[in-house]
């Protein structure tokens, strides 16, 4: 007889585990779970969601490096001596005092403007740590979001093309190298064009640039997906199933997709990070956000401008928060790799 | 060349107390540690030893795990990058452990050389078969170009492959496995080394190559006075080329000597238990005796009990006149493969195969690599694709042809004729538990009531097969080879099929376990009155188990009679060059 | 091989059919009429109506459809709407300069990252590698756009050791000073993944069998890894190559728009924040053509690189 002791984890659980013992995916999954933390918050409102207000005076530096000195002004010299006294011929002398008390009574409060902040100001005084929360919203969520609907989209049409082969798998071939005979950039922009006057089907923003990158990148994760439902088609475990009288839709979803899932995910996360990328440039061009939105791509193409007169703050606020994100996002789809491959390895 | 010979008290190769283990990573600040070769007793690390005396043929004989190839790879340090040994490993009196990686590296291929299991994996694909030959040719012995071609070519002849200066510019893929080999020989005598270690070098081949291959090793082993270190798994094959046997199991040798003496009075337990389970052509017990049932029967026979009985029993005789499951008329199989420009060419994979199967009764369908074996084998169950080729001829089950039923309505027959496959890693979902696995035939066709009744009858063909119930919960790559082939098996009898089409079910199993598999197999046919097709190309295995046996080469059946007349009077050729082939183990000689 | 060939290019007319059919409906349905886009913000509706007969929009569907095939049988491109100047004239001055760019980059990447990746497959699993590894990641992270803002301030405004911007019209001025600072940030920023990738592959190839045989013929590991494990690794590197080299042909905007380098992919940028869809169209098919050349040519190639391919 033979003694099997314990309960068993399954895959997911014991990838877990050794996930867990990963030091530094566990780094990076907090960072990242911090990231997504704060993407929530600043959705709903609770943080830097007076991002466009012009609290700190244009260019104003960072609270480390302190005010900056205000220059004098060259062109205007004043001349010396006191001011002349006019009250004897300036006919609305009598007035002022009338006017003053109104005024006073009036008077709209404005907030002084700071004269450092945080992580600095941009051009127009606005603070610049809250445009970087803002614009982690936005690209992490375009990001998450579009490699979402690539996903979902590549998964699905590579398990009909793998799976069943035949007309359809030819069909959806050709619909594989129709999309990848043009480069990327250029169907990106192609979508792009037409997409900016379709102004009543999809205003410009958020879900624009998510279908434009949906429908550029499912390609990749088609063709990985195909060639392993291809090779899972054949596996004794599929004929076994087949062979008991399994349908075709179970042997596609409740056989093969759990056995290829570890690939979708790991392809999940590469295109999280290529999406936030894309939509980065496409920002900065002027192809993604909305004017009134603000991305890490609009605050680098504001950065540009600023470089050249010295005020580096908002290029290294950008792309700090990017680095650390995409970092720690790119070492945790490491460690998950890693976690779910050994595993899989005596499975085979 | 000059070659010393070695003394005479000094073997060529001695390995004492050698140990190796493979780095697993550090889990909780500890690194974790496997150990291939080698035991660790009362807190002593115990490592293996033996001996190769030039000009001998030793072989390491074990089953998977016994950490026979890690020991053979360790001379030479053709390990992974974490494996880590320890002990002595003696070549010509160097130690080799000792050796710096320069020094080593001047000893491979020149004085000590390898052969490995799988020819295809092991040449290089992109460069030619002369390129390959040539290169230690011109690192060992400095020979220019020109030499090393014509040497390669002088190799290749001796090696046995036809048209040798033609192949000097073919690639491996260009050749068939056991050309392959060859090659992977020649590329071994090339400069003339001393000790030859061969690693399974005939496993990944059919029988009939097998046989040729090993004929070759000994005449060039017999030609050039080397050392053969030879590994393998099948004590039959060793029994045949070896002087001296090493058995291992698990890490340690359990009994070294003469191969006479491991052959007709073996000392160690383990290795009687290793000879008596093997299925042999010229006799057909009822059941074979596992190793786990003989070492207990001596343990039990050491500590005073009766004498274990040794005699196996003869099986009881089938009924000739079992009522008809299965009748298959013609049977015939093509595939479309692309040709031209647009054209596409018919081949055929299997020609007109015709028998009947009677209740409780096994049909054996034996056949080397490309014989149509399992093609047939699927072809029955209507598993293949549909768009890929025609099917012919016709299969009568229960009074309807399958080849005709629509496939709506294959669902009904689909419970009652089921099927085991090959590879025991594959054949189970790995992501499915196993109460998963054997509740979902039973819920695809009704069967067993509701979810209760269904882990219910699980738990009750697990106890059938020799599990236990708590097994439901567990993933297959917690369980061994045999274990899983088990639960295949449960999976079928879920269903109550009458006809199981076995493919290669107990190839890809340890000869211990296989014996285990193939009782389970005939117990349940008594017991259950199955009706199984046994596709295999070992035949011992088939006589074991089969009534009637079908011998098939390239897609045709070749001859086809009762198991007791193809084994003692086969009409065919290719029937008795099959039979022939088979490694008989050792035989004593007359007189 | 004949046969081969054949085949090959009558499966890549649905391709291009169906590369034609997604521009031709795309901008069709989504991408606002050309007629207003023309006319301009005050145009009147008459003069709107004139440019719609005048384009043969008021044709059926499948007429347009018909000309427009015509056309890129043609190889007439059309006129660009917002300079009109014929677009297959635009192609050819602007392609010298998007491969002046390219095409070194694209050699730079591959002929570094081969040594680099080589060198870090050797030291597997030392600090090295793994240091290696983590600084690839964190460059990873970087938009190229950062990259190329620092670089062109810190090297061409601050050091001033190149031009910041400009092109000239004589190919080696050009090599010599215009074209280096795009090009060495490119290449430094591709760096990092061409390294990884070929990393992979490298690693892959060295835990086949056929090395342990190379092993155990007494060849040292130098040896091994450059004549086996390079050789067999050339395959994917090759696919690799031939994926990329598409690109080479459209440019890369970013890279143009920065440096003020007049080539294709600044043309299609402006092109496409103008609305000017005949430019758009034009050099989307023209590079689907390109791909598809490319991928013929690779697949021929890799007779060459790999004894085991069998075209049929």
């Amino acid at each position: 007889m033979d003694r099997a002791a314990g309960a068993s984890p399954g895959v997911w659980g014991a990838a877990w585990k050794r996930l867990r013992a990963d030091r530094v995916g566990m780094t990076a999954l907090a960072v990242v779970l911090a990231f997504v933390v704060l993407v929530v918050a600043a959705g709903l409102g609770g943080v830097a969601a007076d991002w466009r207000a012009e609290v700190g005076v244009p260019d104003a530096p960072p609270t480390l490096l302190g005010p900056r000195a205000p220059t004098a002004d060259p062109l205007v010299a004043g001349p010396a001596g006191p001011a002349a006294d006019l009250r004897d011929i300036d006919p609305l002398a009598p007035r002022y005092a009338e006017w003053d008390a109104a005024a006073q009574r009036l008077r709209a409060t404005e907030a002084p403007r700071a004269q450092t902040l945080p992580l600095g100001a941009d051009r127009q005084g606005r603070d610049v740590l809250a445009k970087a929360i803002q614009g982690a919203r936005v690209s992490i969520t375009v990001g998450v979001l579009a490699a979402l609907a690539a996903t979902l989209l590549g998964t699905l049409l590579g398990a009909l093309a793998g799976f069943y082969g035949g007309r359809l798998g030819d069909g959806l071939e050709w619909l594989y190298n129709v999309f990848t005979a043009i480069p990327n950039i250029l169907l990106i922009f192609t979508f792009a064009a037409v997409l900016s006057r379709a102004d009543a089907l999809l205003p410009k923003g958020v879900w624009s640039i998510v279908v434009i990158l949906a429908l550029t990148s499912w390609t990749g994760i088609y063709r990985l997906v195909r060639a392993e439902f291809l090779k899972h088609a054949v596996r004794d475990y599929v004929r076994a199933a087949e062979a008991i009288g399994a349908s075709a839709s179970a042997r596609i979803f409740r056989h093969i997709l759990p056995n290829v899932s570890h690939v979708v995910l790991v392809q999940l996360s590469i295109h999280v990070v290529a999406a936030i990328k894309s939509e980065v440039i496409l920002s900065y061009l002027g192809l993604g956000v909305a004017v009134d939105q603000v991305s890490w791509g609009t605050m680098l193409a504001e950065a540009q401008g600023e470089l050249i007169l010295g005020h580096w703050w908002q290029l290294a606020a950008a792309t700090a928060f990017m680095a650390v994100f995409v970092t720690a996002f790119s070492l945790f789809t490491d460690a998950l790799r890693d976690a779910l491959d050994p595993k899989l390895r005596g499975l085979e | 060349m000059s070659r010393t010979e070695t003394t005479m008290d000094e073997p060529l190769l001695r390995i004492a107390d050698l140990r190796v283990s493979f780095r697993l990573g550090r889990e909780g600040g500890q690194m974790q540690r496997a150990q291939a070769v080698g035991r660790v007793v009362d807190g002593r690390a115990v490592g293996v030893s033996f001996d190769v005396p030039a000009h001998r043929t030793v072989a390491l004989v074990g089953e998977s795990g016994s950490g026979k190839s890690v020991t053979a790879m360790s001379v030479l340090n053709l390990l992974p990058d974490n494996a880590e040994r320890e002990g002595t490993i003696r070549f010509q009196g160097r130690d080799l452990l000792a050796l710096a990686p320069r020094e080593l590296r001047a000893l491979r291929g020149k004085d000590i050389a390898c052969v490995f299991q799988d020819p295809m994996s092991s040449l290089n694909p992109v460069f030619t078969i002369g390129a390959q030959l040539c290169e230690p040719l011109r690192r060992h012995l400095g020979l220019t170009r020109r030499q090393a071609l014509a040497r390669a070519e002088a190799l290749l002849a001796e090696v046995g492959l036809p048209e040798p200066k033609r192949r000097l510019r073919a690639y491996p893929h260009q050749l068939s496995g056991g050309q392959q080999q060859r090659v992977m020989i020649a590329m071994a005598l090339a400069c003339e080394p001393r000790l030859l270690i061969a690693d399974e070098p005939t496993t990944a081949l059919d029988v009939t190559v097998q046989r040729q291959i090993l004929e070759l090793l000994a005449t060039l082993k017999q030609r050039h006075r080397m050392g053969l270190l030879f590994i393998s798994h099948d004590l039959g094959v060793v029994g045949e080329i070896a002087d001296q046997v090493v058995v291992m199991r698990q890490g340690t040798v359990r009994e070294q000597g003469p191969v006479a003496q491991i052959f007709s009075a073996p000392r160690d337990a383990y290795t009687r238990a290793l000879l008596a389970c093997r299925p042999r052509l010229d006799a057909c017990p009822a059941r074979l005796p596992t190793i786990d049932d003989l070492m207990a029967a001596e343990a039990a026979q050491a500590a005073g009990g009766a004498p274990a009985d040794t005699a196996a029993a003869t099986p009881p005789p089938k009924d000739p006149d079992a009522p008809v499951v299965l009748e298959v008329r013609e049977l015939s199989k093509a595939f479309w493969l692309r040709r031209g420009v647009f054209g596409r060419r018919l081949f055929q994979a299997v020609r007109g195969a015709s028998f009947q199967l009677r209740r409780g009764h096994t049909l054996g369908v034996v056949g080397e690599s490309g014989s149509g074996k399992t093609t047939m084998g699927l072809a029955l169950l209507r598993l293949h694709d549909p768009h890929g080729g025609p099917t012919g001829g016709q299969v009568l089950f229960d009074g309807q042809d399958l080849l005709q039923l629509p496939r709506g309505a294959l669902l009904p027959v689909r419970r009652r004729i089921q099927v085991v496959f090959q590879n025991p890693y594959a054949s189970l979902n790995p992501r499915f538990s196993i109460g998963q696995t054997l509740t979902e035939p039973m819920a695809i066709h009704g069967l067993g009531g509701d979810d209760a009744g269904r882990r219910a009858r699980a738990e009750a063909l697990l106890a059938r097969v020799g599990l236990d119930a708590d097994v439901m919960r567990r993933y297959p790559h917690e369980f061994s080879g045999g274990q899983r082939q088990r639960i295949a098996i449960a999976r079928c009898l879920t269903l109550q099929p009458e006809v199981l089409v076995l493919d290669e079910a107990v190839s890809a199993l340890d000869v211990s376990v296989q014996a285990q598999v193939l009782n389970l197999l005939k117990d349940l046919q008594d017991e259950l009155g199955l009706a199984y097709v046994f596709i295999s190309h070992d035949l011992a295995v088939v006589r074991f188990l089969s009534d009637e046996v079908l011998v098939m080469k390239d897609g045709a059946v070749v001859e086809q009679a009762g198991a007791e007349q193809i084994l003692r009077a086969p009409q065919q050729d290719y029937t008795r060059r099959l039979l022939g082939a088979v490694p008989r183990g050792w035989v004593p000689a007359a007189g | 091989m004949v046969a081969y060939l054949i085949r090959r290019l009558w499966q890549m007319i649905p391709t291009l059919l169906g590369v034609v059919l997604l521009v031709f409906f795309l901008f069709k349905s989504f991408g606002g009429d050309p007629a207003e886009i023309l006319g301009g913000m005050n145009a009147s509706p008459e003069q709107i109506e004139a440019i719609r007969t005048q384009l043969g929009l008021n044709l059926p569907v499948w007429q347009q459809l018909a000309i427009f095939l015509k056309q890129i049988a043609t190889f007439d491109w059309g006129k660009s709407w917002a300079t009109n100047e014929p677009v297959a004239a635009m192609f050819l001055s602007r392609l010298p300069a998007t491969l002046t760019v390219m095409g070194p980059i694209l050699l730079l990447e591959v002929l570094l990252a081969i040594p680099l990746a080589l060198l870090v497959a050797y030291r597997r699993g030392s600090l090295t590698d793994r240091a290696i590894m983590v600084v690839s990641t964190v460059a990873l992270s970087i938009s190229l756009l950062v990259y190329v803002i620092v670089a062109q301030y810190l090297f061409a405004y601050r050091l001033g050791w190149f031009p910041v911007q400009g092109w000239s019209a004589s190919v080696w001025t050009n090599l010599a000073s215009y074209a280096v600072l795009p090009v060495a940030v490119s290449a430094a920023v591709a760096l990092a993944p061409q390294t990884r990738l070929y990393r992979s592959f490298f690693l892959d190839e060295i835990g086949q069998d056929y090395v342990r045989t190379a092993r155990a013929k007494g060849l040292p590991e130098r040896v091994v890894l450059l004549k086996h494990v390079l050789r067999n690794a050339m395959i994917p590197i090759l696919t690799n190559v031939a994926v990329a080299l598409p690109g080479v042909f459209v440019g890369s905007f970013l890279i143009e728009v920065f440096f003020s380098i007049p080539g294709l992919g600044r043309e299609v940028l402006l092109a496409v924040n103008r609305s000017d869809y005949p430019v758009i169209q034009a050099v989307t098919i023209y590079l689907a053509m390109v791909t598809m050349a490319v991928n013929l040519l690779t697949d021929l190639l890799y007779k060459a690189v790999d004894p085991r391919v069998v075209l049929k």
